[in-house]
């Protein structure tokens, strides 16, 4: 190689780098000779321009051809000059048919006016909304789309493209959205209607409702549920052994095992006894709920309260009259056939005074039988005034009228340690009663009260009205109405609650033995009731005791008949039949009669009797008992005879059911002798009766 | 398309830092391969000691000027000097070793002897 000394002279790093600088252009020519890029790069005045060589774009055709969203290229006339496969796919066409179909063909015909303006508008800017394709099946699918200006080259006409998404699966999204949103809603509206509807049966009810969460042992109440507990309003939150300690101290445990229980069944019902705050009153709260579970654990209890005090209140007095009613129904039966008895001893005894030689001795012990007869009599007359079933002679009585004879009775029973007082009402009332019998009452109440004070005190007897309503006389199982109260105080020993349930039971007495028969409140109560009134009694231990008896009140009186009793038996003549059941009652009536001068026929039955007259002897008169065994009764017997016409007398006896039967229309004519009955009585009854139908 | 890796990001390589652009269109082929070659022979070659730009000149044409560019793909070491260029998609580790002035870690005594 020639060398030029100016050219030997020349730096080697030079020469380094020019050597290199031919690799790199025959690398760069032999690169591109050989297919080894993609893109030549062109320097002009407009500035660098790539060229794509081969199929260089293909990545981008395979996106866009792939791609989920419907791909198109408008000419500014809206015609179609490429689309991809799901765009035709979105407007169901072939798309060979779509390229220079104008798109509008398938926006639905109310939209495309919008879809020329989203061409149109905004040159140069990307723009998007959203419309309706109208497929070439005529099916439509909700669609966005996005259009923007393709800006290739200056010199290329105006091009756009747009993307189309189908919105169907969003708008569905969007509808169950919607439509769940509804149903949530409704749900939310149903729910807030139940428990407005719950809310007005709890208020209706009376009750209010409480929660006790088990895991912070916080407990949340209503407002009705402070008001039972006494409080007022806007109470602190309190917690659960705030809650136990409302119960009374002998309540909590029982209280407690409740609640416990319920955590282990899932239910809780109880009632028990809380002490109210604001009065210090003890009031009967029945709670009611059930135990709410999370994974097997109770995790809170929720129910609700309400007071049941006034409730327990009546289901005990109902308890009590129901349990007075069925003593009653006993001593009743009792005293029938106790009736019976005193018949025959005192009807033999009557029959042995005519038969027996009589000393001294003899007369006395018969007297000391006829004493015992009579005590037995009256023992039994209280027992039926228990059992409501004597004989009330009610009248219209005024009570001031019967004060005198009271304040007599009164200081005789009570004795000189005891002073009595009387308070006068200011006015006149009259109340329906039997006046023997309320003396009787009073005269029981005077010797309970002194028996309460042997140390002395006083007694005050008092009369006033009280009006009763519908509530108070649900309360005293009696009507609505005006009520003459006559009440009896005394400053004695008093009684305890447990006492004062019992006392109107028959035979219930504090006394020691022999020295009351536990049947003078028994008798008070059971005249009460019969006048259609009823009794209270008010008693504490160491404060005395009152005993109010209501009457009910009447406007006018009725005048007041006098009965005239004669002492001296009337002998007659005549055929008697006797129907009786009871065997030995029968055989001393049928010899009472004899004795009389009267001859006698016996019956058993109502339906012997009906045989005996229907055989057509004489007879005179019929002496039957009202109560008999068998399908025919004295009164049935009675019946039975004025259906045929047949106009024999009848006289009726009975032991007790006097009240009852005769209101019956059938009867009220009808005499009726009072068993136990003496021969002087009988003679009387039986004289009358043949009297009248003479 | 733009990436850095390494130290130096700054743009102000310490020493012994290797400057380097690739310059591509797109996700063509050619180009597409250049990346992954170029990533591999750096994490293999140069362990951590490179800062890797790609220029994408759909994105930025203007981008060619400054170092002439003429055709893509195209590796170009700035730093260290000599400035080079390789072109094609650099599946020839060899060239684009010897090219960026590298001894293979592997090779490095042959190329000492």
């Amino acid at each position: 190689m020639n060398r030029q000394p100016d050219f030997a002279a020349a730096d080697h790093a030079q020469l380094v780098e020019l050597r290199d600088r031919l690799r790199e252009a025959e690398e760069t020519l032999e690169a591109i000779r050989n297919g080894e890029v993609d893109a030549v790069v062109v320097g002009g005045p407009a500035g660098q321009q790539v060229y794509t060589l081969e199929n260089a774009d293909r990545p981008y055709r395979v996106l866009i051809e792939q791609m989920q969203e419907g791909a198109v290229t408008l000419s500014e006339h809206g015609l179609m000059l490429y689309c991809n496969q799901r765009f035709a796919t979105l407007v169901g066409a072939e798309r060979e048919s779509l390229i220079g179909e104008p798109i509008e063909r398938f926006v639905v015909s109310t939209e495309t006016s919008a879809f020329h303006r989203l061409m149109d508008s905004g040159r140069g800017a990307r723009r998007s909304a959203e419309f309706m394709l109208q497929a070439a099946d005529g099916s439509r699918v909700p669609v966005n789309v996005s259009i923007a200006d393709l800006k290739v080259d200056a010199q290329m006409p105006r091009v756009l493209c747009g993307v189309v998404t189908d919105l169907t699966h969003s708008r569905e999204r969007s509808h169950e959205l919607a439509a769940a949103n509804m149903q949530l809603a409704s749900e939310i509206d149903e729910r807030r209607r139940a428990e407005d509807g719950l809310q007005l049966a709890l208020d209706a009810a009376d009750m209010g409702n409480w929660e006790l969460n088990l895991v912070n042992d916080v407990v949340t109440r209503s407002a009705r549920y402070d008001q039972i507990f006494g409080y007022t309003a806007g109470e602190r939150t309190w917690e659960w052994p705030t809650m136990l300690s409302q119960f009374l101290p002998d309540d909590r445990e029982a209280v407690d095992v409740e609640f416990a229980r319920a955590k282990r069944t899932g239910f809780i019902d109880f009632e028990r006894r809380i002490r109210r705050v604001s009065d210090e009153a003890i009031r009967w709260v029945q709670i009611k709920g059930r135990t709410y579970y999370q994974d097997g654990k109770p995790v809170r209890i929720a129910g609700v309260i309400s007071d049941v005090t006034d409730r327990r209140h009546v289901e005990e007095q109902l308890r009590q009259a129901q349990k007075m009613e069925a003593i009653g129904q006993l001593t009743g039966g009792i005293a029938h056939d106790f009736n019976n008895l005193l018949m025959v001893v005192g009807g033999s005894l009557d029959m042995l005074d005519q038969r027996i030689e009589k000393d001294e001795k003899t007369a006395r012990y018969l007297a000391a039988a006829r004493q015992g007869v009579e005590r037995g009599a009256r023992l039994n007359q209280q027992l039926l005034a228990f059992s409501r079933r004597q004989d009330l002679r009610v009248e219209a009585v005024c009570i001031e009228d019967l004060i005198g004879t009271f304040e007599n009775l009164l200081d005789r029973a009570v004795g000189e340690t005891i002073t009595v007082h009387i308070e006068r009402a200011p006015e006149l009332w009259y109340c329906r009663t039997d006046p023997h019998q309320l003396e009787t009452a009073i005269l029981n109440l005077a010797i309970n009260a002194r028996d309460a004070m042997p140390q002395g005190g006083a007694i005050t007897l008092r009369t006033r009205i009280l009006q009763l309503d519908a509530q108070g006389a649900a309360t005293s199982g009696a009507a609505a109405g005006d009520y003459v109260v006559v009440s009896l105080s005394d400053t004695g020993m008093g009684m305890p609650p447990d006492v004062v349930d019992r006392v109107f039971e028959p035979f219930f007495t504090t006394k020691d033995v022999g020295k009351g028969t536990g049947l003078g409140l028994s008798q008070v109560y059971g005249f009460a009731r019969q006048s259609g009134g009823f009794v209270n009694i008010e008693s504490q231990p160491g404060s005395g005791t009152t005993v109010f008896i209501h009457l009910p009140r009447t406007a006018r009186p009725v005048a007041v008949e006098t009965a005239t009793h004669s002492t001296a038996e009337i002998k007659g003549k005549g055929v008697v039949l006797v129907v009786e059941d009871d065997n030995d009652v029968r055989a001393v009536a049928s010899s009472l009669l004899e004795n009389l001068g009267y001859s006698v026929l016996e019956a058993e039955t109502g339906s012997d009797a009906m045989r005996l007259i229907e055989r057509g002897g004489r007879i005179d008169l019929i002496f039957t008992d009202v109560i008999m065994p068998g399908d025919m009764n004295g009164i049935d017997l009675v019946r039975e005879l004025k259906a045929r016409h047949a106009t024999i007398p009848v006289l009726l006896t009975s032991g007790y059911t006097a009240q009852r039967i005769a209101s019956e229309e059938l009867v009220k004519d009808l005499q009726l002798l009072r068993k136990p009955y003496n021969q002087v009585e009988l003679s009387l009854a039986v004289r009358m009766v043949m009297n009248d139908r003479a | 398309m733009n990436e850095r890796d390494g130290d130096g990001g700054d743009g102000v390589p310490s020493a012994g830092q290797y400057k380097l652009r690739l310059f591509i269109t797109g996700s063509t082929p050619r180009s597409t391969r250049a990346i992954e070659n170029m990533r591999r022979i750096c994490e293999e070659n140069l362990d951590g000691r490179y800062d890797l730009e790609v220029v994408d000149v759909y994105q930025d044409p203007e981008a060619t000027r400054e170092l002439q560019i003429i055709a893509t793909p195209t590796l170009v070491k700035i730093l260290p000097e000599p400035l080079r260029r390789i072109i094609g998609d650099l599946s020839d580790r060899e060239r684009v070793l010897a090219g960026l002035d590298i001894a293979p870690l592997d090779q490095a005594k042959r190329k000492d002897a």
